[in-house]
């Protein structure tokens, strides 16, 4: 305590240190008039208030969760507001029977007495830091006005909802039917089928695993890649099936799926369901190759593909080449730089493919003719 | 899109308090363009803006509701849930009063699994059926219902994934809106002081906390609805 009295002392701020607590320092330091304490924006100030507060008998030997950013926002007032704030609560949050002799009397007179004097001061303080967005506002003038079109003649607003009466529950769901149809709710007031839903549901045959007939819908699927992976758990292994499947019409769309199963079939159509998900165009020319290099990468796969002249066929290795060719690709040149894995590997392939432009596109963008950019 | 008419006029809505914001110091700087003046630690929101947004919002509504879509409105907060109910059923669209199910939208097939239960047992109270169980089970499958009756309650009539969905206030709804989002669907949102406004399609920067300003904007988009119905109705 005499420590404390002494540096306070020092900046000569005359200060009665009491015996009471640590409560009682603050209520002197702050009842100071004039609001010195709080004006003043050097750093030393601000630092000496966390000083204070922490050394208080509070503090030392149970950590007050006391995090108030100190020193480093642009006026005293705030950071002591925010302080203030911040320790009253943790006080309070954290009463534990240490605090016991600091009766809560004085906890709550704290905020009153003193917060009440720094929220004058502050919002005298704020007026020249008074943010008033309007000024930000002025571009787009258009937009601040607001121009209704004109009502109709003999237009009268329409009551709320509230307002109207109740209706029955019989005339909400006749009104429901009509719309939607009886769809999920289990009466039917306009005498519709009920179970009109049933035939859209997946109906699970009663014998063996469901044969369901392959979507149609032009896509291809090859599996680059089929593992069987691990989860140990206390009474054994769990043995599941990744696959990693590729799907994609061979006129320029591909997608890459990955799924997990415990079985092979199921994997590869779950991952073939994830794969039509995320499908991805690929620009081709007419010579089925691509524009331009590109390289792109994912994880550690890097992979760089160029075009080729027609006749070269696909070269590229794995995940690289079933991509392409499943994209429609014929002539193209592609390597796997970093690392072999299949999925990162066509993951990084995709992103390549993305990543390249038409030659139209680019054109049209930059509004220079296909002549000048071919130079 | 024509403009119509939608008696939106600022002096109700400064009455029902649409212009307060969220506190000062919990606010996204995103929501800068909107926020008019700061007043005694809260933002005030421009009303002009807000005007135009709801009025386009009303615009889009009655254009996809004379084309016949879907609408779903989402309103969680429990000062809320009696008014979002009331709307939805006064709009004839489908609702989630309570708690937003995960994966809602994006599991739709399991969510459809739920329904045909929901359905089924309410087939089996209304035969009757439940009575000719043992206590226990009828017990179970009573509560089973109730707690479908809750959560479930305002999409029974909903056939597949809606068109539009409103949102009434993005920080309690945010699964909801992610899930939007994923899903390509446009969204209305009510965003205050503190949200993200371009997260949703249309943002309408509005009070989300009163009552009486989630009243009157449901109130513009419910009529907006009400009228689209109708124009689809004589002219399909």
């Amino acid at each position: 305590m005499q420590d404390i009295e002494k540096m306070l002392n020092k900046k000569d701020r005359p200060v009665q240190a009491s015996k009471c607590g640590g409560i009682a320092y603050i209520i002197c330091i702050l009842g100071i008039p004039g609001g010195l304490f709080f004006v003043r924006e050097d750093k030393q100030c601000s630092q000496e208030t966390e000083l204070i507060f922490l050394s208080s008998p509070l503090s030392p030997k149970r950590s007050v969760t006391y995090t108030s950013p100190m020193a480093t926002t642009a006026s005293a007032t705030r950071a002591t507001l925010s302080s203030l704030s911040s320790l009253s609560l943790s006080l309070s949050l954290h009463s534990t029977p240490r605090l016991s002799f600091l009766s809560t009397a004085k906890l709550t007179r704290l905020p009153k007495l003193t917060l009440s004097t720094v929220l004058v001061r502050a919002s005298e303080s704020d007026k020249p830091n008074g943010i008033v967005f309007d000024d930000f506002n002025n571009p787009d003038e258009d937009a601040a006005v607001f121009d209704p079109p004109t009502p109709p003649e003999d237009y009268t607003p329409p009551p709320s909802f509230d307002e109207l009466p109740m209706e029955t529950e019989d005339e909400i769901a006749a009104a429901y039917e009509e719309l939607y149809g009886p769809a999920y709710a289990g009466v039917s007031v306009l005498g519709n089928d009920v179970y009109v839903m049933d035939s859209k549901a997946k109906k699970t045959s009663a014998f063996g695993k469901t044969k369901k007939e392959k979507v149609k819908d032009g896509f291809e699927e090859r599996v680059v890649q089929v593992r069987r992976v691990t989860k140990v758990v206390k009474g054994g292994k769990q043995l599941k099936f990744r696959a990693i499947v590729v799907v994609g019409d061979k006129k320029g769309q591909v997608g890459v799926g990955v799924a997990k199963a415990k079985e092979v079939i199921a994997a590869v159509q779950k991952s073939a369901v994830d794969a039509r998900r995320n499908i991805v165009t690929v620009p081709m020319t007419k010579y089925l190759t691509f524009p331009h290099r590109s390289d792109g990468d994912f994880g550690a796969a890097k992979v760089m593909l160029r075009p080729a002249s027609p006749g070269t066929g696909v070269i590229a290795g794995g995940a690289v080449r079933i991509v392409l060719e499943m994209a429609g690709v014929e002539n193209a040149l592609g390597k796997q730089l970093g690392s072999n894995n299949a999925l990162n590997n066509a993951r990084a392939t995709v992103v390549a493919v993305q990543k390249m432009k038409q030659w139209r596109e680019v054109s049209r963008e930059r509004g220079i003719p296909m002549e000048e950019l071919w130079k | 899109m024509a403009r119509r008419y939608w008696n939106i006029h600022l002096e109700e809505m400064m009455e029902a308090g649409i212009h307060f914001g969220h506190g000062t110091r919990k606010w996204n700087p995103r929501m800068a363009p909107y926020i008019s003046a700061k007043h005694k630690g809260i933002h005030i929101t421009n009303l002009t803006r807000t005007a135009r947004f709801l009025s386009e919002a009303c615009d889009l509504v009655f254009d996809a509701a004379s084309r016949g879509k879907q609408f779903l409105i989402v309103g969680t907060k429990n000062k809320a849930a009696d008014l979002v109910a009331r709307a939805a059923i006064r709009a004839r669209c489908h609702y989630v009063n309570q708690k937003w199910l995960g994966g809602m939208l994006t599991n739709w097939s399991t969510t459809e699994t739920r329904l045909h239960k929901f359905r089924d047992l309410r087939t089996e109270q209304k035969g009757g059926r439940l009575d000719s169980l043992p206590k226990r089970d009828a017990a179970i499958l009573k509560r089973q219902l109730s707690r479908l009756q809750t959560y479930l309650g305002g999409i029974k009539y909903m056939t597949r994934v809606p068109d539009i969905v409103i949102v009434v206030d993005q920080q309690e709804e945010y699964t909801a809106l992610r899930e939007c989002i994923t899903l390509g669907i446009p969204t209305i949102c009510l965003i205050d002081t503190n949200c993200d406004p371009d997260l949703a399609d249309i943002s309408i920067p509005a009070n989300d906390d009163a009552i009486a300003s989630i009243r009157l904007i449901l109130n513009k988009l419910v009529f907006a609805i009400c009228e689209g119905r109708s124009s689809y109705i004589r002219n399909p």
